[in-house]
């Protein structure tokens, strides 16, 4: 009898012995172990995105961002001096997928199809003609910074799906402008992808140099009221996965505009920069190496490296950065500048919108 | 001849129209048409183990999960946050991409220290965020004899140690006269009652962690019926046997009891390891004491239906044999809660402790009445009843986890 009851309690323990091999095979610390060390041995040699420009990794190394799908930072060349009015044409659809990080992607609504919207370009004086094209299903607008008459101000008269409308005005003053969708809820219309930047040149060419344009703005992917992911031009760490390559004495100017709802600190390393607020002057105001963008703020830095190397640009707001607004300049040797003709073409050149 | 063919086909015809029915189905949607306004992707996290630098490995996060959702899903993000998210390295094997309830381990080489909280965050390739924390970073302990021993004596503190002590007490309930142990039986009840609830919250906590698909209140349901009737089967047999041999029942009941008391007894060793491993326990000498002082009550509910049977020499063995069965289990639990923590096991055997202890509460009541003729309800009796569960509460208030 009592042999019965004691079998009981060995058998117990038998089974729980059981269970916990069991347990330990299949969702064992030593498999957890194993699998570690070998994918220490594939991918240890990765990095977080902070820690070097040659060796960095982020993310999974078969879903970076290709190279293709990097928005090209340079904006068009000033336009040429007689050409008196400058036509854009805008598209507004609202099911554009948008990779807002490698292999991440969001539904975003777009100008052009591209988050952000393209680079306008225009002079001081000239005619603005910008045609908005609805193609979505809700009410949209373009909203542009700057001086011009109330009807052309894209608040009241809402473009309606499927409508077209063209915003007509006198380009003033130069300077860097943000455009935006004005529709309400205006936070979800500009945050779901609706904006981009307009250079409006002065009458006389700034000194020719190097051209990027930089629009800082983040996402929201979940709609907690926290961005995921913050990025320059849409994309974050586009340019950590494709570095803008420069050259050593080459004259760089950066527009960079903040369009996200929080302060942004543009920063470039290992240099410092003439900094012109707004663009609305010609001769900058400020040599520093960081600068407060304040919510739609914008401004042209200027700059050029004496030594080759990467140098990383970046948010100085640090989750900012570490969320995606961080990107390299790969700066090159002069030598390699004679020696290579076409080394002017960084590696997003021709790429992306 | 014809009649069972009849009986056969009776019974197939339904699955057969039902399968016809499910191919059609699958290739036509029969005419429905839901689409989600958005992807549907669930994921959950089944364990997060912090592991600290050794050599020249560094320090790394590694995320057990599991895709819950109706489809395959594909991480293709990291982020870790502390003060701060930010996008980490990672890799992940098997596949970045999980097949429904499949699961893959995401390697994260992040810096963690020592006492900090941190969050882990997923992304989905249709950037849908899964989120888990971890409260207090601590390395998780890794199977090793040494950590082995030191769970495995956690056990025997909490577990194995108390049950033993309260077995002592034996002679003295002896000398209680009969209507004190009507009383003590009585209080006894109310110990296992309190036991039985609190496991079953417990289980029904526990089951709101689990992944959908599991149905964890179902496991509960399955646990609970599957110790109750299991051991009322098993009683039955013996007190079949034991009446054939003219022999009482009241060693049986004490096994029972301890049987019980030892699943139980596991269930809890899973919730005190996996607490400690995942660094939970901020208090951990009070979180001993306290369980020492909750077990004890065990060990009296063992030798309870004892205290009064015929007991002659050499049959003390069965006291040590009582303590094991209900102690050791401990031991296990504390065990694999520390190494191999596995949220549906810990709901099951939460689940089958609590229906073991239920079981064994008819088994005691039943044995006042038919071997001491007892009645429950008397004043005594139901005050003992009520100084069980104010017992357990009182010792109980020392170790919430």
């Amino acid at each position: 009898m009592w042999k019965g009851i004691l079998g009981l309690g060995v058998l117990t323990a038998v089974v729980a012995v059981a269970l916990f091999r069991w347990g330990g095979a299949h969702a064992g610390v030593r498999a957890a172990l194993e699998v570690a060390q070998d994918a220490e041995h594939r991918f240890g040699h990765h990095r977080p995105p902070t820690k070097g420009s040659e060796t960095y990794q982020y993310a999974y190394p078969a879903r970076r961002l290709p190279a293709e799908a990097v928005y090209d930072p340079t904006p068009p060349p000033p336009p040429p001096r007689d050409r008196r009015v400058h036509e854009y044409e805008l598209v507004i659809t609202e099911d554009v997928v948008h990779e807002v990080a490698p292999g991440v992607h969001m539904p975003a609504w777009a100008f052009n199809g591209t988050v952000p919207g393209p680079v306008l370009r225009g002079r001081e004086g000239d005619l603005m003609r910008i045609k908005l094209i609805n193609r979505g299903k809700l009410p949209h607008t373009i909203h542009f910074h700057g001086i011009h008459p109330a009807e052309m101000d894209g608040v009241f008269e809402l473009v309606p799906p499927g409508g077209e409308f063209t915003y007509e005005f006198v380009a003033r003053p130069y300077g860097v402008f943000p455009y935006h969708c004005h529709s309400m809820p205006t936070n979800q219309h500009i945050h779901n992808g609706l904006y981009g930047m307009m250079i409006i040149d002065p009458r006389e060419d700034r000194p020719p140099m190097r051209e990027l344009a930089m629009v800082m703005s983040a996402f929201d992917l979940d709609r907690d009221g926290e961005a995921d992911f913050y990025a320059w031009n849409g994309k974050a760490f586009q340019y950590a996965d494709h570095p803008i390559e420069l050259t050593v004495g080459e004259k760089v100017r950066m527009y960079v505009m903040n369009i996200f709802e929080e302060p942004m600190a543009p920063h470039i390393h290992g240099n410092m920069f003439h900094l012109i607020r707004s663009g609305t002057s010609l001769k900058p105001q400020e040599l520093t190496d960081v600068l407060t963008l304040g919510i739609a703020e914008r401004a042209i830095l200027e700059f050029q490296y004496d030594s080759p190397g990467p140098y990383m640009f970046q948010c100085h707001l640090t989750e900012h950065m570490e969320l995606g607004l961080m990107g390299w300049f790969q700066v090159k040797p002069k030598a390699d500048r004679a020696a290579q003709p076409a080394s002017h073409a960084h590696p997003a050149a021709g790429a992306g919108n | 001849m014809s009649s069972k063919w009849t009986v056969w086909a009776s019974f197939l015809l339904p699955v057969l129209l039902l399968g016809v029915l499910l191919v059609w189905f699958w290739h036509s949607t029969g005419g429905l048409r839901f689409e989600a306004p958005a992807p549907i992707e669930a994921v959950t996290y089944e364990r997060v183990v912090l592991l600290p630098a050794s050599g020249a490995v560094p320090e790394r996060i590694v995320a057990h999960i599991r895709n819950v959702g109706p489809g395959p899903v594909t991480i293709a993000h990291v982020q870790v946050g502390w003060f701060s998210r930010a996008s980490w390295d990672f890799s992940i094997v098997p596949s970045p991409t999980i097949p429904r309830l499949g699961t893959a381990q995401v390697i994260i080489p992040y810096p963690w220290t020592e006492g900090e909280p941190y969050e882990i965050v997923l992304f989905s390739s249709n950037g849908i965020p899964f989120v888990h924390e971890v409260a207090i970073a601590t390395a998780t302990p890794q199977w090793s004899a040494r950590s082995f021993g030191q769970f495995a004596m956690l056990g025997i503190y909490v577990g194995v140690l108390p049950v033993f002590l309260g077995i002592l007490w034996l002679p003295f309930l002896r000398q209680l006269g009969r209507r004190a142990y009507g009383f003590l039986l009585s209080l006894t009840i109310g110990l296992l009652v309190f036991i039985g609830v609190d496991a079953l919250a417990d289980a029904l906590a526990e089951a709101q962690h689990l992944p959908g698909p599991y149905q964890g209140v179902g496991v509960i349901a399955i646990g609970v019926a599957l110790s109750l009737l299991g051991l009322y089967a098993l009683s039955r047999t013996i007190e079949a046997r034991q009446q054939a041999r003219g022999g009482e029942m009241s060693l049986t009941i004490a096994y029972l009891v301890a049987f019980g008391i030892g699943i139980h007894n596991l269930g809890e060793g899973l919730a005190i390891g996996g607490a400690y491993a995942l660094g939970e326990v901020a208090t951990g000498a009070l979180l001993i004491i306290g369980f020492m002082i909750h077990n004890l009550t065990e060990g009296v509910a063992i030798v309870a239906p004892i205290v009064r049977s015929e007991f002659g020499t050499g049959r003390w063995r069965h006291l040590i044999w009582l303590g094991l069965l209900a102690g050791l289990p401990t031991i296990l639990g504390t065990s694999m809660g520390a190494f191999t923590p596995s949220p549906l096991l810990a709901v099951l055997f939460i689940s089958i402790g609590a229906g073991a202890v239920f079981q064994v509460v008819l088994e005691i009541a039943a044995q006042m009445r038919r071997e001491h003729g007892l009645a429950f309800a008397q004043p005594a009796n139901v005050s003992g009843f009520l100084l069980g569960l104010a017992v357990m509460y009182a010792t109980g208030l020392f170790i919430t986890v």
